[in-house]
Protein backbone atom coordinates (compact mmCIF):
# COMPACT_ATOMS: atom_id res chain seq x y z
CA UNK A 1 0.00 0.00 0.00
CA UNK A 2 2.74 2.08 0.89
CA UNK A 3 4.22 1.81 -2.52
CA UNK A 4 1.36 2.39 -4.43
CA UNK A 5 0.72 5.61 -2.79
CA UNK A 6 4.72 6.55 -2.68
CA UNK A 7 4.77 6.06 -6.37
CA UNK A 8 1.52 7.74 -7.31
CA UNK A 9 1.81 11.09 -5.52
CA UNK A 10 4.83 12.43 -6.46
CA UNK A 11 4.24 11.82 -10.71
CA UNK A 12 0.47 13.34 -9.63
CA UNK A 13 1.51 16.94 -8.28
CA UNK A 14 4.02 16.89 -11.19
CA UNK A 15 7.24 17.09 -9.26
CA UNK A 16 8.58 13.80 -8.17
CA UNK A 17 11.23 15.24 -6.04
CA UNK A 18 13.60 13.22 -4.22
CA UNK A 19 12.60 14.55 -1.23
CA UNK A 20 9.17 12.96 -1.59
CA UNK A 21 10.28 9.61 -2.97
CA UNK A 22 12.91 9.01 -0.58
CA UNK A 23 10.17 9.68 2.45
CA UNK A 24 8.55 7.37 0.87
CA UNK A 25 11.14 4.82 1.08
CA UNK A 26 11.71 5.80 4.14
CA UNK A 27 8.30 5.30 5.48
CA UNK A 28 8.53 2.10 4.29
CA UNK A 29 11.65 1.08 5.35
CA UNK A 30 10.35 2.13 8.60
CA UNK A 31 6.83 0.22 8.59
CA UNK A 32 9.36 -2.91 7.59
CA UNK A 33 11.92 -2.50 10.72
CA UNK A 34 8.90 -2.06 13.27
CA UNK A 35 7.19 -4.99 11.70
CA UNK A 36 9.72 -7.63 11.97
CA UNK A 37 11.48 -7.42 15.41
CA UNK A 38 8.17 -6.53 16.85
CA UNK A 39 7.04 -10.16 15.94
CA UNK A 40 10.31 -11.80 16.29
CA UNK A 41 10.62 -9.98 19.62
CA UNK A 42 7.91 -11.92 21.02
CA UNK A 43 8.14 -15.18 19.43
CA UNK A 44 12.04 -15.02 20.76
CA UNK A 45 10.77 -14.41 24.18
CA UNK A 46 8.32 -16.95 23.70
CA UNK A 47 10.70 -19.35 23.03
CA UNK A 48 13.34 -18.43 25.36
CA UNK A 49 10.85 -18.66 27.94
CA UNK A 50 9.97 -22.30 27.34
CA UNK A 51 11.32 -24.13 30.01
CA UNK A 52 10.06 -22.30 33.51
CA UNK A 53 7.68 -20.32 31.76
CA UNK A 54 5.82 -23.34 29.55
CA UNK A 55 6.23 -25.85 32.23
CA UNK A 56 4.30 -24.12 35.00
CA UNK A 57 1.60 -23.02 32.64
CA UNK A 58 0.73 -26.50 31.94
CA UNK A 59 1.01 -28.00 35.39
CA UNK A 60 -0.91 -24.99 36.30
CA UNK A 61 -3.38 -25.59 34.08
CA UNK A 62 -3.25 -29.66 34.73
CA UNK A 63 -3.53 -29.26 38.92
CA UNK A 64 -6.45 -26.44 38.32
CA UNK A 65 -9.13 -28.98 36.66
CA UNK A 66 -7.88 -31.13 38.94
CA UNK A 67 -8.38 -29.47 42.08
CA UNK A 68 -11.77 -27.81 40.77
CA UNK A 69 -13.17 -31.49 39.46
CA UNK A 70 -12.52 -33.29 42.83
CA UNK A 71 -13.45 -29.66 45.10
CA UNK A 72 -16.88 -30.06 43.10
CA UNK A 73 -17.14 -33.72 43.42
CA UNK A 74 -16.54 -33.00 47.11
CA UNK A 75 -19.01 -30.10 47.39
CA UNK A 76 -21.99 -32.25 45.46
CA UNK A 77 -21.29 -34.97 47.78
CA UNK A 78 -22.08 -33.09 50.68
CA UNK A 79 -25.22 -31.83 49.28
CA UNK A 80 -26.60 -34.96 47.82
CA UNK A 81 -24.76 -37.11 50.92
CA UNK A 82 -23.32 -39.23 48.12
CA UNK A 83 -20.05 -39.90 49.73
CA UNK A 84 -17.29 -40.68 48.28
CA UNK A 85 -18.87 -41.44 44.89
CA UNK A 86 -19.39 -38.10 43.09
CA UNK A 87 -15.62 -37.25 44.89
CA UNK A 88 -14.35 -39.68 42.76
CA UNK A 89 -16.29 -39.59 39.11
CA UNK A 90 -15.60 -35.62 39.26
CA UNK A 91 -11.88 -36.37 40.26
CA UNK A 92 -11.61 -38.10 37.00
CA UNK A 93 -13.78 -35.79 35.24
CA UNK A 94 -11.19 -33.42 36.65
CA UNK A 95 -8.34 -35.05 35.38
CA UNK A 96 -9.95 -35.49 32.00
CA UNK A 97 -10.50 -31.63 32.08
CA UNK A 98 -7.01 -31.04 32.88
CA UNK A 99 -5.41 -32.86 30.00
CA UNK A 100 -8.01 -30.93 27.93
CA UNK A 101 -6.55 -28.06 29.15
CA UNK A 102 -3.21 -28.92 28.38
CA UNK A 103 -3.91 -30.10 24.82
CA UNK A 104 -5.36 -26.73 24.65
CA UNK A 105 -2.66 -24.54 25.97
CA UNK A 106 -0.13 -26.20 24.00
CA UNK A 107 -1.84 -26.03 20.53
CA UNK A 108 -1.67 -22.45 21.85
CA UNK A 109 1.71 -21.79 21.95
CA UNK A 110 2.27 -23.60 18.59
CA UNK A 111 -0.14 -21.09 17.36
CA UNK A 112 1.55 -18.01 19.03
CA UNK A 113 4.78 -19.32 18.62
CA UNK A 114 4.88 -21.34 15.60
CA UNK A 115 8.27 -23.09 14.93
CA UNK A 116 10.31 -20.40 12.26
CA UNK A 117 10.08 -21.23 8.71
CA UNK A 118 13.66 -20.56 8.43
CA UNK A 119 14.32 -22.75 11.38
CA UNK A 120 17.47 -24.46 9.04
CA UNK A 121 19.23 -21.41 8.85
CA UNK A 122 19.64 -21.83 12.88
CA UNK A 123 22.40 -24.46 13.65
CA UNK A 124 20.76 -27.09 15.65
CA UNK A 125 23.03 -26.85 18.57
CA UNK A 126 22.79 -23.05 19.33
CA UNK A 127 19.33 -23.96 19.62
CA UNK A 128 19.64 -26.33 21.96
CA UNK A 129 21.77 -24.71 24.43
CA UNK B 1 16.81 -10.92 61.61
CA UNK B 2 19.09 -10.02 64.84
CA UNK B 3 21.35 -13.20 63.73
CA UNK B 4 22.66 -12.41 60.00
CA UNK B 5 23.48 -16.08 60.09
CA UNK B 6 19.78 -17.02 59.75
CA UNK B 7 18.04 -16.59 56.66
CA UNK B 8 14.29 -16.35 56.63
CA UNK B 9 12.98 -16.69 53.03
CA UNK B 10 9.41 -15.85 54.39
CA UNK B 11 9.81 -12.81 56.03
CA UNK B 12 9.70 -10.88 52.93
CA UNK B 13 5.67 -11.88 52.49
CA UNK B 14 4.54 -10.64 55.90
CA UNK B 15 2.09 -8.48 55.64
CA UNK B 16 1.95 -6.03 58.44
CA UNK B 17 -0.71 -2.87 59.59
CA UNK B 18 0.89 0.54 58.91
CA UNK B 19 -2.52 2.17 60.54
CA UNK B 20 -5.19 0.25 61.95
CA UNK B 21 -8.22 1.73 62.28
CA UNK B 22 -10.25 -0.43 65.30
CA UNK B 23 -9.34 -3.68 66.93
CA UNK B 24 -9.69 -6.19 63.93
CA UNK B 25 -11.05 -3.57 61.97
CA UNK B 26 -9.75 -2.51 58.52
CA UNK B 27 -6.47 -1.10 58.40
CA UNK B 28 -4.04 -0.20 55.91
CA UNK B 29 -1.09 -2.67 55.46
CA UNK B 30 1.90 -2.48 53.56
CA UNK B 31 0.50 -4.65 50.87
CA UNK B 32 -2.42 -1.85 50.67
CA UNK B 33 0.22 0.73 50.09
CA UNK B 34 2.12 -0.81 47.62
CA UNK B 35 -0.87 -1.35 45.54
CA UNK B 36 -1.96 2.53 45.81
CA UNK B 37 1.98 3.07 44.61
CA UNK B 38 1.37 1.13 41.96
CA UNK B 39 -1.43 2.40 40.71
CA UNK B 40 -0.35 6.23 41.77
CA UNK B 41 2.79 5.14 39.50
CA UNK B 42 1.05 4.27 36.58
CA UNK B 43 -1.66 6.82 36.41
CA UNK B 44 1.37 9.74 36.89
CA UNK B 45 3.21 7.93 34.33
CA UNK B 46 0.91 7.56 31.88
CA UNK B 47 -0.69 11.30 32.14
CA UNK B 48 2.73 13.22 33.01
CA UNK B 49 3.99 11.61 29.66
CA UNK B 50 0.73 11.94 27.30
CA UNK B 51 -0.18 15.59 28.68
CA UNK B 52 2.03 16.97 25.60
CA UNK B 53 0.73 14.84 23.32
CA UNK B 54 3.34 15.57 21.02
CA UNK B 55 2.69 14.41 17.46
CA UNK B 56 6.50 13.65 17.59
CA UNK B 57 6.78 12.18 20.95
CA UNK B 58 9.80 12.07 22.99
CA UNK B 59 10.88 9.37 24.76
CA UNK B 60 9.06 9.58 27.69
CA UNK B 61 5.67 9.31 25.67
CA UNK B 62 6.96 6.70 23.43
CA UNK B 63 7.33 4.50 26.09
CA UNK B 64 3.70 5.45 27.18
CA UNK B 65 1.99 4.82 23.31
CA UNK B 66 4.53 1.65 23.27
CA UNK B 67 2.83 0.34 25.96
CA UNK B 68 -0.60 0.98 24.32
CA UNK B 69 0.15 -0.58 21.10
CA UNK B 70 1.50 -3.44 22.77
CA UNK B 71 -1.50 -4.33 24.79
CA UNK B 72 -4.01 -3.01 21.61
CA UNK B 73 -1.98 -5.59 18.89
CA UNK B 74 -2.55 -8.48 22.14
CA UNK B 75 -6.53 -7.99 22.44
CA UNK B 76 -6.75 -7.49 18.89
CA UNK B 77 -4.72 -10.28 17.82
CA UNK B 78 -6.68 -12.48 20.38
CA UNK B 79 -10.17 -11.01 20.83
CA UNK B 80 -10.91 -9.19 17.44
CA UNK B 81 -12.65 -6.03 16.94
CA UNK B 82 -15.52 -6.45 18.75
CA UNK B 83 -12.58 -7.50 21.74
CA UNK B 84 -11.30 -4.07 21.97
CA UNK B 85 -14.30 -2.74 23.64
CA UNK B 86 -12.33 -4.49 26.71
CA UNK B 87 -8.88 -2.94 25.85
CA UNK B 88 -9.13 -0.63 29.11
CA UNK B 89 -9.56 -3.86 31.21
CA UNK B 90 -6.99 -5.42 29.61
CA UNK B 91 -4.21 -2.49 29.79
CA UNK B 92 -5.46 -1.94 33.62
CA UNK B 93 -4.76 -5.27 34.28
CA UNK B 94 -1.32 -5.47 32.54
CA UNK B 95 -0.13 -2.26 33.37
CA UNK B 96 -0.98 -3.34 37.41
CA UNK B 97 0.33 -6.42 37.09
CA UNK B 98 3.23 -5.92 35.64
CA UNK B 99 4.27 -2.53 37.67
CA UNK B 100 3.60 -4.50 40.52
CA UNK B 101 5.45 -7.22 39.68
CA UNK B 102 8.04 -4.75 38.81
CA UNK B 103 8.17 -3.02 42.30
CA UNK B 104 8.51 -6.28 44.12
CA UNK B 105 12.36 -6.22 41.88
CA UNK B 106 13.05 -3.41 44.16
CA UNK B 107 14.69 -4.40 47.34
CA UNK B 108 13.16 -3.70 50.71
CA UNK B 109 9.65 -3.51 48.64
CA UNK B 110 6.68 -5.60 49.33
CA UNK B 111 5.71 -7.42 46.26
CA UNK B 112 1.62 -7.61 46.07
CA UNK B 113 1.42 -10.10 43.39
CA UNK B 114 3.07 -12.53 45.93
CA UNK B 115 -0.06 -13.16 47.80
CA UNK B 116 -2.67 -15.56 46.03
CA UNK B 117 -5.87 -13.54 47.49
CA UNK B 118 -4.68 -10.36 45.11
CA UNK B 119 -4.08 -12.57 42.06
CA UNK B 120 -7.43 -14.78 42.82
CA UNK B 121 -9.42 -11.41 43.04
CA UNK B 122 -7.64 -10.63 39.82
CA UNK B 123 -8.77 -13.71 38.35
CA UNK B 124 -12.01 -13.74 40.13
CA UNK B 125 -12.18 -10.03 38.03
CA UNK B 126 -11.80 -11.07 34.50
CA UNK B 127 -13.87 -14.38 35.07
CA UNK B 128 -17.07 -12.34 36.47
CA UNK B 129 -16.32 -9.89 33.29
CA UNK B 130 -16.15 -13.17 31.32
CA UNK B 131 -19.41 -14.77 32.62
CA UNK B 132 -21.49 -11.32 33.00
CA UNK B 133 -20.43 -10.13 29.59
CA UNK B 134 -21.47 -13.27 27.99
CA UNK B 135 -25.02 -13.66 29.60
CA UNK B 136 -25.68 -10.37 28.26
CA UNK B 137 -24.24 -10.53 25.14
CA UNK B 138 -25.13 -14.17 23.54
CA UNK B 139 -27.91 -14.67 26.34
CA UNK B 140 -28.13 -18.98 26.34
CA UNK B 141 -26.23 -19.02 23.64
CA UNK B 142 -23.23 -18.55 25.91
CA UNK B 143 -23.80 -21.76 27.33
CA UNK B 144 -22.71 -23.30 23.89
CA UNK B 145 -19.17 -22.86 25.08
CA UNK B 146 -19.48 -26.23 26.91
CA UNK B 147 -20.87 -27.88 23.64
CA UNK B 148 -17.62 -28.17 21.26
CA UNK B 149 -19.41 -27.92 17.99
CA UNK B 150 -19.03 -31.59 15.86
CA UNK B 151 -19.11 -33.43 18.70
CA UNK B 152 -22.02 -36.75 18.30
CA UNK B 153 -24.77 -36.34 20.86
CA UNK B 154 -23.64 -39.66 22.66
CA UNK B 155 -20.57 -38.30 23.86
CA UNK B 156 -22.47 -34.86 25.59
CA UNK B 157 -22.85 -36.48 28.76
CA UNK B 158 -19.21 -36.96 29.22
CA UNK B 159 -17.86 -33.90 27.41
CA UNK B 160 -19.86 -30.99 28.60
CA UNK B 161 -18.75 -31.75 32.29
CA UNK B 162 -15.32 -32.37 31.34
CA UNK B 163 -15.90 -28.56 29.61
CA UNK B 164 -17.58 -27.29 32.65
CA UNK B 165 -14.91 -28.33 35.17
CA UNK B 166 -12.41 -26.66 32.47
CA UNK B 167 -13.40 -23.39 32.47
CA UNK B 168 -14.11 -23.38 36.15
CA UNK B 169 -10.35 -24.27 36.23
CA UNK B 170 -9.94 -20.84 34.36
CA UNK B 171 -9.39 -18.47 36.96
CA UNK B 172 -7.59 -21.03 39.66
CA UNK B 173 -4.90 -21.49 37.19
CA UNK B 174 -4.47 -17.93 35.80
CA UNK B 175 -4.07 -16.79 39.78
CA UNK B 176 -1.83 -19.69 40.79
CA UNK B 177 0.12 -19.29 37.74
CA UNK B 178 0.89 -15.35 38.62
CA UNK B 179 1.42 -16.07 42.50
CA UNK B 180 3.51 -19.17 42.02
CA UNK B 181 6.03 -17.82 39.85
CA UNK B 182 6.47 -14.97 41.63
CA UNK B 183 6.59 -16.73 45.09
CA UNK B 184 9.01 -18.96 43.79
CA UNK B 185 10.98 -16.62 42.13
CA UNK B 186 11.58 -14.33 45.29
CA UNK B 187 12.14 -17.76 47.77
CA UNK B 188 14.67 -18.71 44.89
CA UNK B 189 16.22 -15.36 45.37
CA UNK B 190 16.69 -14.99 49.02
CA UNK B 191 17.76 -17.96 49.97
CA UNK B 192 20.58 -17.96 47.52
CA UNK B 193 21.09 -14.24 48.80
CA UNK B 194 21.20 -16.09 51.89
CA UNK B 195 24.07 -18.29 51.01
CA UNK B 196 26.35 -15.86 50.56
CA UNK B 197 25.92 -14.84 54.39
CA UNK B 198 26.25 -17.69 55.49
CA UNK B 199 29.53 -19.15 53.38
CA UNK B 200 31.12 -15.51 54.31
CA UNK B 201 30.43 -16.13 57.97
CA UNK B 202 33.32 -19.45 57.71
CA UNK B 203 36.07 -16.87 57.11
CA UNK B 204 38.40 -16.67 54.01
CA UNK B 205 37.38 -19.80 52.20
CA UNK B 206 33.99 -19.06 52.56
CA UNK B 207 34.01 -15.69 50.53
CA UNK B 208 35.80 -17.93 48.03
CA UNK B 209 32.78 -20.47 48.17
CA UNK B 210 30.23 -17.40 48.49
CA UNK B 211 30.78 -16.20 44.93
CA UNK B 212 28.97 -18.96 43.47
CA UNK B 213 26.21 -18.17 45.20
CA UNK B 214 26.66 -14.29 44.38
CA UNK B 215 26.97 -15.28 40.17
CA UNK B 216 23.86 -17.33 41.07
CA UNK B 217 21.80 -14.61 42.85
CA UNK B 218 23.01 -12.37 39.67
CA UNK B 219 21.59 -14.32 37.10
CA UNK B 220 18.15 -15.16 38.91
CA UNK B 221 17.90 -11.66 39.63
CA UNK B 222 17.50 -11.10 35.63
CA UNK B 223 15.47 -14.28 35.16
CA UNK B 224 13.31 -12.65 37.72
CA UNK B 225 12.96 -9.23 35.83
CA UNK B 226 12.36 -11.41 33.08
CA UNK B 227 9.17 -13.64 34.60
CA UNK B 228 7.74 -10.59 36.03
CA UNK B 229 7.32 -9.16 32.47
CA UNK B 230 6.38 -12.64 31.21
CA UNK B 231 3.97 -13.17 34.07
CA UNK B 232 2.02 -10.10 33.25
CA UNK B 233 2.25 -10.76 29.49
CA UNK B 234 0.47 -13.63 29.73
CA UNK B 235 -2.07 -12.68 32.60
CA UNK B 236 -3.19 -10.28 30.02
CA UNK B 237 -2.90 -12.61 26.92
CA UNK B 238 -5.23 -15.02 28.52
CA UNK B 239 -7.38 -12.42 29.67
CA UNK B 240 -8.07 -11.36 26.26
CA UNK B 241 -8.48 -15.06 25.49
CA UNK B 242 -11.17 -15.25 27.91
CA UNK B 243 -12.82 -12.77 26.88
CA UNK B 244 -12.97 -13.46 23.62
CA UNK B 245 -14.85 -16.72 24.29
CA UNK B 246 -17.20 -14.54 25.87
CA UNK B 247 -17.46 -12.82 22.69
CA UNK B 248 -17.74 -15.72 20.44
CA UNK B 249 -19.23 -18.81 22.44
CA UNK B 250 -18.36 -22.38 20.85
CA UNK B 251 -15.24 -23.59 19.62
Amino acid sequence: MTESRGTKRPSSDGKPGPLTSDLAARIKRAQVEADVPGDADIAATNRDMSGLSRGLRLGSEFIAAILVGAGLGYLLDLWLKTSPWLLLVMLLVGFAAGVLNVVRSTAEMNRAAPPPTDAMRVPDDAEDE
Amino acid sequence: MADPNKVDPIHQFQITDIVSFGDGGISFTNSALFMVLTVGLIAAYLILSTQKRALVPNRVQLVSEMLYEFVAKMVSDSAGKAGMKFFPFVFSLFMFVLVANMFGMIPFFFTVTSHIIITFALAMLVFAVVIIYGFWKNGFKFLKLFVPSGVPAYVLPIVVPIEFVSFLSRPISLSVRLFANILAGHITLKVFAGFIVTLGGLGFLGWLGALLPLIMTVAITALEFLVAALQAYVFAVLTSMYINDAIHPGH
